[in-house]
């Protein structure tokens, strides 16, 4: 088992259309291969912490880093894990409509994240935090105007 | 035969040249021409200058041939002219044949105007090569140049009949001549483009840094055979690259050169660098540490807190600053003060961190404090003991004088030289009187001046001392409790209320069970008419109370003789308590534990 960080950025602006197809594609292949974790969305900043069997993730990681959606894919972290600490697979943003997205499996709001798990290791717990924050900003009940230097 | 040829004919009769033939192909030209008819006057579309050379023909009689081009509504026709003669050889007549060109006119038509878009175009490339600031150039697979644009003359100042192919790299800065030279090369072998930064030469002499990209012109399946590119002045960006690259290396080789712990973090917080001295103190490596890694070498009761902290410093860009203990690649934690600023210029923020060792200032500290401690309290216990013992000893002086009154009195003395000694000894004994008053007021007044009488959070005061008895405490495993929620603030002199507890505690420590552990419980609590109280609860040897021959409070009384002590702490402690006022009481029980009951009196405001 192993878990892996990154962050990037998305080439276009991600609709409400293209972040449910993300979620529903995501939710199915990840159910499916035993992936676990969150991925986090606003303004164009990504950020996503899965885990799973190591030739797993790593395929994954692979596929996630050529898909042309986004870009300046930055791993943080790869490391293995003794156990999981993510239930299943969720994805949190906000969504332009957020009404018809409440009811979605696996859709969470930004403010709704549930702090990093306690079974991370601080450090792991950290990274989170901190990327949570790059993505949505001081206030995640807010949708994040800042930018995010490029570079990442 | 002449009808089904695919092409229009006509005859014209004898000198005057009238139709006498007309096929209906020939009709799109010469219209309803009708035989008879002379040309000159039904010309129809036949051009002019045919018309005018058509009576001269006939004159010559000779086989000639013109050529002339006519259009009808629908199609071209290549015109041509030939004399035909009767059976007797004499002349007859002209035939004229129409042989339909439509198509090669058009292509024609378009070929010419595609010759002028290809103008127009090729002007406005020439336009645009010539003007944009950048240097343009083809070369072939051979690497011979085939053109340049003027502006690379212009930039090299070379004349415009240099060998392009001969000079440039001469041009090119020595040091990376043979780059350049390797790099096209092996691009062209392989038929890709190239992109790379070289220094060329100004017709100034200085060298400047160039951009150059080149694509091969593609015809699949053929090889290329052209390259095509630009060439772009970069120095100033490269030189502020150079200039921020040889910063940044410096300020590495700054940094691992420091027997510090530094780092810098990415404006999201995430670090992205450690010195050579974090992995040396660590043990870990870049990989290992990642970007948070720090935190986890913390103690573990202080982890999450640290984690808060910067989350919270990197959410509103403040200073983080705390003391930590770090963990040593050998286990060992060592107190440091971790540092981290956040520096905003014009590539975005970024953070910049020390981890500095503070071990031996932290213990040095401690050992200073413990040391403080103990030589305040020995001080103030000496100045107690002095008022104490100089109020307690006017006592038996009182009686001394009294007893001597007496026996002056009641006895005689023959020998004046004892009336001389017994005056001597009335003198001596005013004169410990006095000193012994002189010492009560000398402590008093010294200690009014130095123990100024305060709100004391008795948590706060409660720890320190147990911070100065630690070694103690430590020693013989105890276990101690504070329980000071029912009367959390006292106001008191802080030394006496030291002197007390330091007292109390240190021998309840002492006088411990040697088969348990000792656990001690401070309490601090109002009775029910509202007077302060500390209890001290042990669970050691216990003692005899009521027994005269071990008085509990007096000077020098002490309970267990096999136990180090000077017999003056409970007697301190009383005294302290009830110089205020207050009062002290004990109940014990031998073998089980001790409670000492401290009943302070208030001073007024
Ligand atoms: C930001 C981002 C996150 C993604 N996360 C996942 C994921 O967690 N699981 C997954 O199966 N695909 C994820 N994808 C989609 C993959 O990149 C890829 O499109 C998908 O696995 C289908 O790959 P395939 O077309 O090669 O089968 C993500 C794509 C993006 C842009």
């Amino acid at each position: 088992m192993k878990h892996i960080v990154y962050i990037s950025r998305a080439v276009h602006a991600l609709t409400d259309y293209d972040l449910q197809h993300l979620l529903d594609q995501s939710r199915r292949d990840n159910a499916e291969n035993g992936i676990t974790g969150v991925l986090f969305y606003s303004h164009g900043n990504i950020a996503q912490l899965f885990e799973g069997e190591e030739a797993t993730a790593d395929a994954l990681y692979e596929r996630i880093s050529q898909d042309g959606r986004h870009s300046h894919v930055r791993k943080l972290i790869d490391r293995s894990i003794a156990a999981r600490s993510f239930s299943e697979w969720s994805m949190a943003f906000h969504p332009l409509a957020a009404e018809s997205f409440e009811a979605l499996q696996g859709f969470l709001l930004p403010h709704r994240v549930p702090p990093a798990p306690a079974t991370l290791p601080i450090a792991d717990a950290l990274l989170v935090e901190l990327v949570r924050l790059a993505v949505f900003g001081p206030d995640p009940s807010q949708p994040y105007h800042h930018i995010v230097a490029p570079t990442l | 035969m002449l009808r089904q040829l695919q092409a229009g004919v006509a005859t014209l009769e004898g000198p005057d040249l009238r139709y006498s033939f007309v096929n209906d192909q020939m009709r799109e030209l010469v219209g309803e021409a009708k035989p008879g008819q002379r040309v000159a006057d039904q010309p129809g579309q036949l051009p002019s200058s045919l018309l005018e050379v058509l009576p001269r023909i006939y004159a010559a009689g000779e086989q000639y041939t013109v050529k002339a081009c006519a259009c009808g509504p629908q199609h071209c026709y290549d015109l041509s002219v030939q004399p035909y003669h009767d059976e007797h050889g004499a002349m007859a007549g002209l035939l004229l044949l129409a042989v339909d060109v439509s198509e090669q006119e058009a292509a024609r038509q378009r070929a010419h105007e595609l010759a002028l878009t290809t103008r127009r175009l090729d002007a406005r490339l020439r336009v645009l090569t010539e003007t944009a600031p950048l240097v343009t150039f083809t070369t072939d697979a051979q690497g011979k140049v085939t053109y340049v644009s003027p502006q690379w003359y212009r930039f090299t100042g070379q004349p415009p009949t240099a060998d392009l192919t001969a000079i440039w790299p001469l041009l090119v800065h020595p040091d990376d001549r043979l780059r350049v030279l390797y790099e096209a090369e092996a691009a062209r072998r392989v038929g890709a483009g190239w992109n790379f930064e070289y220094r060329l030469r100004r017709y100034d002499g200085a060298y400047r840094w160039m951009l150059s990209r080149a694509l091969p012109e593609m015809h699949p399946p053929d090889a290329p055979v052209f390259w095509h590119g630009a060439l772009t002045e970069v120095h100033q960006e490269r030189e502020l690259s150079e200039a921020r690259r040889r910063g940044e290396a410096e300020l590495r080789f700054l940094a691992d050169s420091i027997p510090e712990l530094v780092w810098t973090a990415s404006a999201e917080g995430l670090v992205d660098y450690y010195n050579q001295y974090t992995l040396e103190y660590t043990g870990l490596t870049k990989e290992e540490l990642g970007p948070t890694g720090w935190v986890g070498l913390l103690q573990t009761e202080e982890q999450a807190a640290a984690a808060r902290r910067w989350v919270q410093s990197v959410a509103s860009g403040t200073e983080f600053e705390g003391e930590y203990r770090m963990r040593r690649h050998d286990g060992v934690y060592r107190w440091h003060t971790i540092r981290a600023r956040q520096l905003s210029d014009g590539s975005g923020p970024r953070w910049f961190g020390t981890c500095s060792d503070v071990e031996e200032q932290y213990r040095l500290r401690q050992v200073l404090q413990t040391q403080y401690d103990e030589l305040s309290r020995a001080h103030h216990n000496l100045d107690t003991f002095v008022y104490a013992a100089s109020h307690d000893l006017r006592q038996p002086t009182n009686n001394l004088r009294g007893l001597f009154e007496e026996l002056r009195r009641s006895a005689t003395f023959a020998d004046p030289e004892q009336a001389l000694m017994l005056q001597m000894v009335d003198a001596a004994l005013t004169q410990l009187d006095d000193t012994l008053i002189d010492l009560a007021t000398t402590v008093r007044t010294q200690r009014q001046q130095q123990e100024p009488v305060e709100v004391l959070d008795m948590a706060l005061v409660l720890e320190e001392i147990l911070l100065g008895l630690r070694p103690e405490i430590m020693q013989r495993g105890a276990r101690i409790e504070v329980l000071v929620g029912d009367a959390p603030g006292l106001r008191y002199s802080r030394a006496n209320l030291r002197s007390v507890v330091h007292n109390l505690v240190s021998n309840a420590l002492k006088f411990s069970h040697p088969v348990r552990p000792p656990h001690i419980v401070l309490r601090s609590y109002h009775t029910p008419d509202d007077q302060p109280v500390l209890e001290v609860q042990d669970n050691g040897l216990g003692m005899h109370i009521d027994n005269p021959a071990h008085p509990v409070f007096q000077l020098f009384a002490r309970q267990h003789t096999h136990v180090d002590g000077t017999g003056v702490g409970l007697y301190l402690v009383q005294r302290i308590v009830s110089s205020q006022g207050g009062h002290v009481t004990v109940t014990s029980t031998l073998g089980e534990g001790t409670a000492f009951r401290v009943y302070w009196t208030v001073p007024a405001a």
